[in-house]
């Protein structure tokens, strides 16, 4: 690991409470070209992100005054989708599942490999910065689909029947993902690679949710959907038009 | 464990099922007491007309009581007696009260065995809950130093850094490593306390002696972290107590008011003793971040960890304090803890029972 960030060195925010774990982590991504600021509590954590912006959330589960979690859980509700990777000290699948359920982008048990840490914090990055940077456009932000209109930028839609939705991060890649390449099959492990990164989920069903997810938002009947299609044994196709 | 479990749950069906089954007998045997009686008492009705009916027939009343002794005859009529009546209600009665009596005996039994199994039910339940609890805390105590140490060996590993950018991982490494240490033997101590598997050899000793021995022990740290360490115990002060344990109290107090102190960048520790009634009490004092006044029993529960200040935390093991508290416990003494609020200080104050004078 050696490349320095390209553009704007990107400013990540490391919450953890051990001093040790929170100045080796903060000196390795700061050698990194990072621009790290570093809290060592919950509650400080919500503060600092409702004042201040940054790309990435490193985030210990186990916090005083208020748990990982939790400050997860709250930013999703108040709208602020940053990307958040979670560390901790337990590291059993349902635990895993339970960060990522909170609305958290990936997972790292302690103790973490220094390398496998900055390839995820790499890898979350890239994922971010080409979902915004494939939204920057006044062309790009906004899709529109049988009568749906998707905003990328704000996470928001307005659905055919005009109920207006609240996207969580995941769902508007997703979408983002197949609606670049609208008719093409995208496979399953695709859209895991390209929204998760590598081996975040235990199953290529948590895909399948998603989709279902976004059937129910935007599909007049979603039992027979016409924009989200699954071809089976592959993945998934999405059409613009809706089919015929 | 398990197959215990099921054995026990079964226990308690068959206790209930029991239960039941009293119940309804006691319910059964009144009715059919009550219907006994009765037939009894339509029996003798019988009798009465079966006399009265002889009597009709000209039988002399003199053979007639020979036939049918109970019936009552006066000149030619039959009556019933109201002794034999009598005596079938209050074997009735009898009958009831002692049915009532027994059940009611199984059923008091039954109900005091339900309790006791529902009782050790409950309790173990709770205790599997405390391993788990325990356990968790645990590992995630023991990750952190070791998720610690790792990352300092991959970034001196990773990283080409000088002997002067080096110098701070390795202090970390070994801060870290020490931190583990302590964590098993604390541990271990709490572990064997909680089990009760720690014997004391109560014996009198002088407790100046012993604080200035741990006091001497942390000297060095106190110096670095610019903590002034203040011990006046006077020489000839008897407590009666284990040595060991009585050493291992002090040292944690001690440890736990750096700990306080340093993050306020350097203070005071005060250590004085004096004799209370039966009593010998050393007070350790200082000057550090202090707790709320509310939390001075919280403080002692296993991996109480409370975190003064909100933002900085304080690295400890969460045993110290729970530790302590036990031994006083285990060795006739005790421990309490007081401080004005955060950022105020605190003060411990141990007692130990006051050695006997010796015999002469």
């Amino acid at each position: 690991v050696s490349a320095v960030p390209q553009h704007a060195p990107a400013t990540l925010l490391v919450v953890e409470d051990d001093p040790h774990l929170a100045a080796g982590v903060a000196e390795n991504l700061r050698a990194e070209g990072y621009t790290v600021h570093h809290v060592g509590d919950g509650t400080d954590a919500l503060e600092w992100l409702r004042r201040e912006r940054c790309e990435l959330v490193v985030l210990d589960v186990m916090l005083p005054t208020m748990d990982g979690l939790t400050v997860c859980r709250t930013l999703r509700k108040e709208g602020n989708n940053t990307p958040v990777l979670f560390l901790t000290a337990r590291g059993d699948p349902q635990d895993r599942i339970h960060g990522l359920e909170a609305g958290g982008d990936d997972y790292l048990a302690k103790p973490f490999h220094l390398h496998e840490f900055l390839l995820r914090v790499r890898a979350i990055l890239r994922r971010w910065e080409w979902y915004q940077s494939s939204s920057a456009s006044p062309a790009t932000a906004v899709l529109r689909f049988g009568g749906n209109e998707v905003d990328f930028r704000a996470f928001r839609a307005r659905s055919f029947n005009g109920v207006s939705q609240e996207l969580t991060e995941k769902e508007a890649m997703i979408l983002k993902v197949l609606a670049e390449k609208p008719g093409e099959i995208v496979s399953r492990e695709d859209l895991l690679e390209r929204v998760w990164g590598y081996d975040v989920f235990p199953s290529t069903r948590t895909v399948d949710n998603f989709i279902l997810r976004l059937r129910k938002r935007f599909e007049q009947d979603p039992a027979q959907p016409k924009h989200f299609l699954t071809v089976w044994g592959v993945g998934y196709r999405f059409l613009l038009e809706g089919e015929p | 464990m398990k197959t215990t479990r099921v054995f026990q749950i079964t226990a308690l069906l068959l206790v209930v099922v029991s239960v039941v089954t009293v119940g309804w007998w006691m319910i059964d045997l009144r009715n059919f007491v009550s219907t006994t009686t009765e037939n009894a008492k339509l029996q003798y009705g019988h009798e009465v007309s079966a006399a009265q009916v002889m009597l009709d027939a000209g039988v002399p009343g003199g053979k007639v009581l020979e036939t049918l002794p109970r019936v009552a005859i006066e000149g030619s009529a039959a009556k019933p007696m109201q002794s034999v009546i009598a005596e079938l209600d209050a074997e009735r009665e009898s009958r009831k009260a002692q049915y009532e009596w027994e059940s009611g005996f199984f059923l008091l039994a039954l109900g005091v065995c339900i309790a006791v199994i529902s009782r050790a039910l409950r309790a173990e339940a709770q205790v599997l809950q405390e391993q788990d609890h325990f356990l968790a805390l645990v590992s995630h105590q023991f990750k952190t130093p070791l998720a610690s140490l790792q990352l300092s060996l991959e970034t001196m590993t990773m990283r080409s850094l000088s002997p002067a950018e080096q110098r701070p991982l390795i202090d970390r490494m070994l801060a870290d490593l020490a931190r583990m240490e302590t964590l098993v033997t604390r541990i271990l101590d709490s572990v064997r306390l909680e089990r009760g598997r720690v014997e004391f050899k109560r014996q009198p000793m002088d407790l100046g002696a012993a604080v200035s021995r741990v006091v001497g022990q942390l000297e060095t740290r106190s110096t670095q972290q610019r903590i002034t360490i203040a011990a006046d115990v006077p020489r000839g002060l008897e407590v009666f107590a284990d040595p060991m344990s009585v050493d291992v109290v002090i040292r944690n107090l001690l440890e736990n008011a750096l700990a306080a102190v340093a993050p306020v960048g350097g203070g005071t520790v005060t250590l004085s003793a004096q004799r209370v009634g039966g009593e010998i009490e050393l007070s350790i004092r200082d000057t550090g971040v202090g707790f709320r006044p509310t939390d001075n029993v919280e403080l002692f529960k296993k991996f109480s960890r409370l975190h003064p200040g909100g933002g900085t935390s304080y690295q400890g093991t969460g045993l110290g304090l729970f530790i302590v508290r036990r031994m006083m416990q285990l060795e006739g003494g005790r421990v309490s803890a007081h401080s004005e609020g955060l950022g105020q200080g605190a003060q411990f104050v141990l007692a130990w029972p006051i050695a006997p004078a010796e015999v002469p």
